[in-house]
């Protein structure tokens, strides 16, 4: 399921634009589950350079339950993001810190 | 700043409540016919606080939308709210155009509010007859502030001639009797665009069922009046005023005679500065366009510096020029926003001695403020001091850029960021972006 697509500050109104909305990534891990590059729909793959903090969400489990593990990455150059694995449809996720 | 002082002459007993609820909204649908076309639920955000709702149309309300809500809250409750940004010297600008028209009906005129204002109605039964005339009188006075029509027969030379706060219908609330509180607890009465007379002798009785909200409250003060199970001025006027005044001590001595009818505050008038007048004579006659030009920014500053000027803009301007040989030259401008600025008063002086110069060398010149408005500063309703001028000044700015955006790429691309569910644990559900359309 598309995160993007249940969440309800889109769906609202059409006068409403969520802000930081996630972008969908391909994902390589390694042996312990963590990501290690980070593939967008467009360009070369980024290496991650850096895990920090990673913790999990489980919310809403009264409508569209949400099952999150999140990450906390480093790519190369420098760039600092969250990654999220959405376990319900086992796809990846980018956002802004 | 030096403040004009009351003169006993201008106060009046008797007194008529002209109350326009939610002005500011109302003069922000009035600016924009497309809202009269199709009413939607609308709301003014808060001067102080962007974030939050301040005036509230009725069809938002009636969708659970109230003032003083986050605008994320109100949005939850109605998705079609459409949300407008404030432009407090545009509202007091308008509610001086009403000031000024409810002048022309009657001397004694005193702001309390923005949409609300005291008409001082002593004496008026000899120009206008009965008080039902004197209301009419008010009526007509406000519609030519709403419309833009000047009132035939004593119409002043410089009415409005734009719609203000002009909605489908009238909105005003007119009461009248003795005293402001009468008056003003019987215009809330008053239906839309309709009047309540409380004649003389009759405002205890009609006081009597009013509940006590209409009571200058603060929310404590209400709330331990209704713990003792009082509900009506009537409720509150039946006790003793000692045992009142030991509850509620001075505040409540006031209060308790409001309810009874008591209390009769008077209406205060401000009275209207004499034309302003500064005068230059040349040693020699002077014909050069420049130099006049130059005499004349000298003469609006002094004239503006005059003390009688002070909380009051300038509506009408006049230089008056005695010309070699005995010739004149006059030009008068009526500014459409009246205003204390030098260069926004001498510009169509200026202009008009581009377009249509003195025919001769001038020997005497004179700048002459004939009319007056009511001060952004004096009147101290919403825009009560520099930074409130400025935002709305910087709110214009980005509102003509808009306009400019849209006329270029066909809609503003411009956007609010407003919380959503700033509590929220998934990132995108925190903060939005909604259209900004000034």
């Amino acid at each position: 399921m598309n995160p993007s697509a249940e969440c309800g500050v889109r769906n609202r109104t059409d006068r409403l634009r969520a802000l930081n909305v996630q972008q969908r990534v391909e994902v390589e891990l390694d042996a312990d589950g963590m990501p290690v590059v980070v593939k967008r729909e467009v360009g070369n793959g980024k290496r991650v350079e850096s895990t920090g903090e990673s913790w999990r969400i489980d919310d809403e489990w009264w409508r569209a339950p949400v099952h999150r593990r999140y990450v906390e990455a480093i790519l190369e150059g420098g760039k600092r993001v969250v990654l999220f694995e959405d376990l319900v449809s086992g796809g990846w996720w980018m956002q802004k810190p | 700043m030096t403040r004009t002082l009351p003169t006993p002459h201008l106060a009046s007993a008797s007194a008529a409540c002209c109350w326009i609820p939610l002005f500011a909204l109302r003069c922000e649908t009035a600016r924009r016919p497309e809202l009269a076309a199709s009413p939607q639920p609308g709301a003014l955000l808060s001067p102080e606080d962007p974030r939050r709702l301040w005036q509230v149309s009725p069809l938002a309300r009636h969708a659970g939308v109230k003032p003083g809500m986050t605008v994320s809250q109100a949005i939850g409750l109605c998705a079609a709210l459409k949300l407008y940004e404030p432009d407090p010297v545009h509202y007091d600008e308008q509610f001086a155009r009403l000031l000024a028209a409810l002048a022309h009906v009657s001397p004694v005129v005193e702001p309390a509010e923005l949409g609300l204002a005291y008409v001082g109605t002593d004496g008026l039964e000899g120009l206008y007859g009965t008080p039902e005339r004197i209301v009419e009188a008010i009526k007509c006075g406000v519609r030519s502030a709403e419309c833009g029509i000047s009132m035939q027969g004593h119409a002043p030379r410089h009415s409005p001639i734009n719609s203000a706060f002009r909605t489908q219908h009238s909105a005003l609330r007119v009461g009248v009797g003795r005293g402001k509180f009468v008056s003003w607890v019987a215009a809330t009465r008053a239906r839309p665009g309709e009047a309540v007379i409380v004649h003389p002798g009759e405002e205890g009785k009609f006081l009597f069922s009013q509940p006590l909200a209409v009571l200058p409250l603060d929310p404590d003060t209400h709330r331990r009046l209704r713990q003792l199970g009082l509900k009506t001025l009537g409720h509150l006027a039946a006790l003793p005023e000692d045992a009142i005044v030991s509850q509620f001590g001075r505040a409540g001595r006031r209060l308790w005679r409001l309810a009874a009818g008591l209390t009769a505050e008077p209406v205060i008038g401000r009275p209207t500065p004499e034309p302003i007048t500064a005068t230059l004579t040349f040693f020699s006659p002077v014909a050069e366009r420049e130099l006049l030009a130059h005499a004349l920014d000298q003469l609006v500053v002094r004239a503006l510096r005059d003390p009688r000027r002070s909380g009051w803009r300038v509506q009408v301007v006049r230089a008056r020029a005695e010309l070699e040989y005995g010739a004149s030259w006059l030009v008068e401008a009526t500014l459409k926003d009246p205003t204390a600025d030098r260069e926004r008063v001498a510009a169509p002086l200026k202009t008009r001695l581009e377009q249509a110069p003195p025919v001769g060398a001038v020997e005497r010149l004179a700048v002459e403020f004939t009319a007056f408005a009511p001060g952004t500063a004096e009147l101290q309703l919403f825009a009560r001091d520099a930074s409130a001028a400025a935002r709305a000044g910087r709110r214009r700015a980005l509102t003509s850029a808009v306009q400019e955006i849209k006329l270029r790429l066909k809609r503003s691309y411009l956007y609010h960021v407003i919380e959503v569910q700033p509590w929220s644990r998934l990132p995108e559900r925190r903060y939005a972006l909604i259209d900004y359309e000034p």
